[in-house]
């Protein structure tokens, strides 16, 4: 089950992206290309609403931008991780190098829901998130991550 | 020095992320300080490691890290600390030590926890129990009511050229035996409304104990013979029984009774000594002022009418007034009464030529304009009608048509200080120009439909009827648009 919403090829490198906005729209078009979402245009626009209601931006240089749109086709966790460091007005002021985007379809999915929720339980974890922050691979944030959720769910 | 106990509830607006993020760092930093810590979330999987009623109890402090509206009777009187989800996640330590320190004690009056405020509502206040006599109320007017209408557009007896030639019901026929039968049907609902009315009346004030006072005491204030009056006292003698019963209840609980008879106090003697007192105050209280009030009215009427014979139009204002200030009590009942009995008077003495159409004409003017009134204001006005009140001005249009007044009662009830003024105005305005500009009602119904169901004679052929009546009601509608107070 936890394969199946971290899939290794939605983890992505960026290292063009500035700002928030372009980090949104990164995500957008990545969630496209990987046939998550049917437009990048409305995903775009429901993770800017779901911003602009209370920021993502998390501690530890970690944001998780997410929203539920009825453009998800299929739920799934996105693993962005930009060289430049971005302002996304987080908890501890901290400029963010990594998020987490998720994309939740319409309707009822408690699974999904019920991953995600660990997910954000797990980033609370501060060696967890040390350790993807330290990651240079995708390889070894799969792995990371994988274990850290498994460890989680039991 | 036992663990501190705490308990939380995180959820955010999404239900997605911060929510669980919150309790997290919660219960992490509540076990890093060594207590005992358990959080609810609230996210859009559903409730999740449900708070139980106990360990709310036993808590020392309750931390609500939440952005949305959460139900919190269930902290009321416990110290509870509110803050944004975010600001659990940020130094989760902080506010477990902020909350043990200085949260306040959530549901005293004016103590605001956080961003929700919460004054103690008052308990009871008038309009409060009106209203929860009347819902009870509604669905016994609609049915009757309607009922009742049905019933009375058949009760028009035609002769063959399609005039009104009587006002009955020909019971030789099937039809009109079920007519006649549904005729009584609806008034024996019109009959228990306003007992039902005041019981949950009183209800609403004191509970189980005071309805049986306040049904009994409001029945017999209606029944004209027990009473020994001409009329019974209508919804506003209904409000004046239920208040008395629910507060006379309200006082009588309070009494500090021994412990051996305390199981039967709400079933048994409660109910039994404030009927009893209320039905004595209604019967020898209440009972003789109505009677008195009636022949006093009754008595100006006549005055009035003889002395200003020529001036059908103040006689016409007046009586319309009366028509429209309690909707089927005392006062509307005299003015029916009087234009009956003036008008079978004089055909008897004078005969059709010499009768005095005046009181009657005007009484049934006016009969259709307050819930005619009410239902054009909730079509003119629709922001200031709830969806409840929306239907049964619905029905009360349906009443009005057929001239059934008590259409209106369950607003003049719920909201007496701005209706009835309307409805009185309406009303006179209706009875003044129908009697001033010479219509004569003979029989039929006592509605803008009177003009085609019944016989009238006027100067212009149903144009005056309709005319007069339909300005009453605009005149009802518009004052109560510009009175009502808007749906919150």
């Amino acid at each position: 089950m936890v394969t199946s919403i971290l899939d290794i090829q939605h983890i992505t490198f960026d290292s063009s992206v500035t700002t928030k906005d372009e980090a949104l729209q990164f995500i957008a078009d990545f969630a496209k290309e990987k046939e998550i979402v049917k437009s990048a245009k409305a995903y775009y626009k429901g993770l800017k609403k779901r911003e602009q209601e209370v920021t993502t931006g998390f501690k530890s240089s970690i944001a998780i931008p997410h929203c539920k749109h009825k453009t998800v086709k299929k739920p799934a966790l996105m693993l962005v991780k930009f060289a430049n460091p971005i302002e996304w007005e987080s908890m501890d002021h901290q400029p963010v190098h990594m998020t987490f985007a998720l994309a939740i379809p319409e309707g009822e999915n408690q699974e999904h829901l019920t991953l995600l929720s660990t997910i954000s339980r797990a980033l609370i974890d501060e060696t967890f998130t040390k350790s993807i922050i330290e990651a240079a691979t995708a390889e070894e944030l799969h792995a990371t991550i994988q274990n850290k959720l498994l460890a989680q769910s039991d | 020095m036992s663990k501190k106990k705490i308990v939380g509830v995180t959820a955010c607006s999404a239900g997605i992320a911060h929510t669980y993020m919150a309790a997290e760092s919660l219960e992490k930093a509540g076990v890093a300080k060594g207590y005992d810590i358990k959080v609810e979330t609230q996210g859009s999987i559903g409730v999740e490691n449900k708070l139980t009623a106990q360990e709310i109890e036993a808590a020392d402090v309750v931390i609500l890290a939440v952005e949305i509206n959460i139900d919190m009777t269930r902290f009321a009187g416990k110290r509870v600390l509110r803050v944004r989800a975010a600001e659990a996640i940020k130094n989760p330590e902080a506010l477990i030590e902020k909350a043990l320190n200085e949260a306040p004690i959530y549901g005293e009056k004016g103590t605001k926890a956080g961003v929700a405020k919460m004054g103690k509502t008052e308990e009871g206040g008038f309009f409060q129990h009106i209203m929860a006599g009347i819902s009870y109320m509604i669905p016994m007017v609609i049915a009757s009511g309607l009922i009742l209408a049905i019933a009375n557009v058949y009760a028009f007896q035609k002769d063959d050229a399609g005039r009104i030639v009587n006002w009955g019901f020909d019971t030789s026929t099937f039809m009109g035996d079920l007519m006649s039968n549904l005729f009584s049907v609806g008034q024996v609902g019109f009959l228990l409304m306003i007992p039902l009315f005041a019981g949950f009346v009183a209800n609403s004030i004191a509970g189980k104990p005071a309805i049986a006072a306040a049904m009994i005491g409001t029945y017999i204030a209606n029944d004209a013979e027990m009473l020994g009056a001409e009329a019974g006292g209508g919804f506003l003698a209904a409000i004046l029984v239920a208040f008395a019963a629910g507060y006379l209840v309200k006082g009588l609980k309070k009494i500090p009774y021994p412990k051996i008879i305390q199981p039967i106090v709400p079933i048994m003697l409660l109910p039994l000594v404030s009927t009893l007192l209320i039905s004595i105050f209604v019967l020898y209280v209440i009972g003789n002022p109505m009677a008195s009030m009636m022949d006093f009215l009754y008595e100006g009427l006549t005055t009035l009418n003889e002395n200003y014979a020529a001036a059908p139009v103040i006689v016409g204002i007046i009586i319309g007034a009366m028509v429209g200030f309690d909707l089927g009590g005392p006062i509307n009942k005299t003015a029916l009464v009087f234009g009956t009995a003036v008008f079978t008077d004089t055909v008897a003495k004078y005969g059709i030529e010499g009768a005095n159409f005046v009181p009657q004409t005007a009484t049934q003017a006016a009969i259709s304009v307050a819930p005619l009134g009410i239902w054009l204001a909730s079509i003119l006005f629709k922001k200031k009608f709830s969806p409840t009140e929306k239907v049964s001005a619905h029905s009360a249009f349906g009443m009005g048509m057929v001239g059934v007044t008590e259409g209106a009662i369950p607003f003049a009830a719920q909201d007496p200080i701005r209706m009835i003024p309307a409805f009185v105005a309406g009303s006179a305005v209706a009875g003044g120009l129908a009697a001033g500009l010479g219509a004569k009602f003979y029989g039929g119904i006592g509605s803008p439909l009177g003009t085609f169901v019944g016989y009238i004679e006027q100067p212009i052929p149903f144009v005056t009827w309709i005319f007069s009546v339909m300005t009453g009601v605009l005149v009802t509608a518009v004052i109560i648009g510009f009175t009502k107070k808007k749906v919150e």
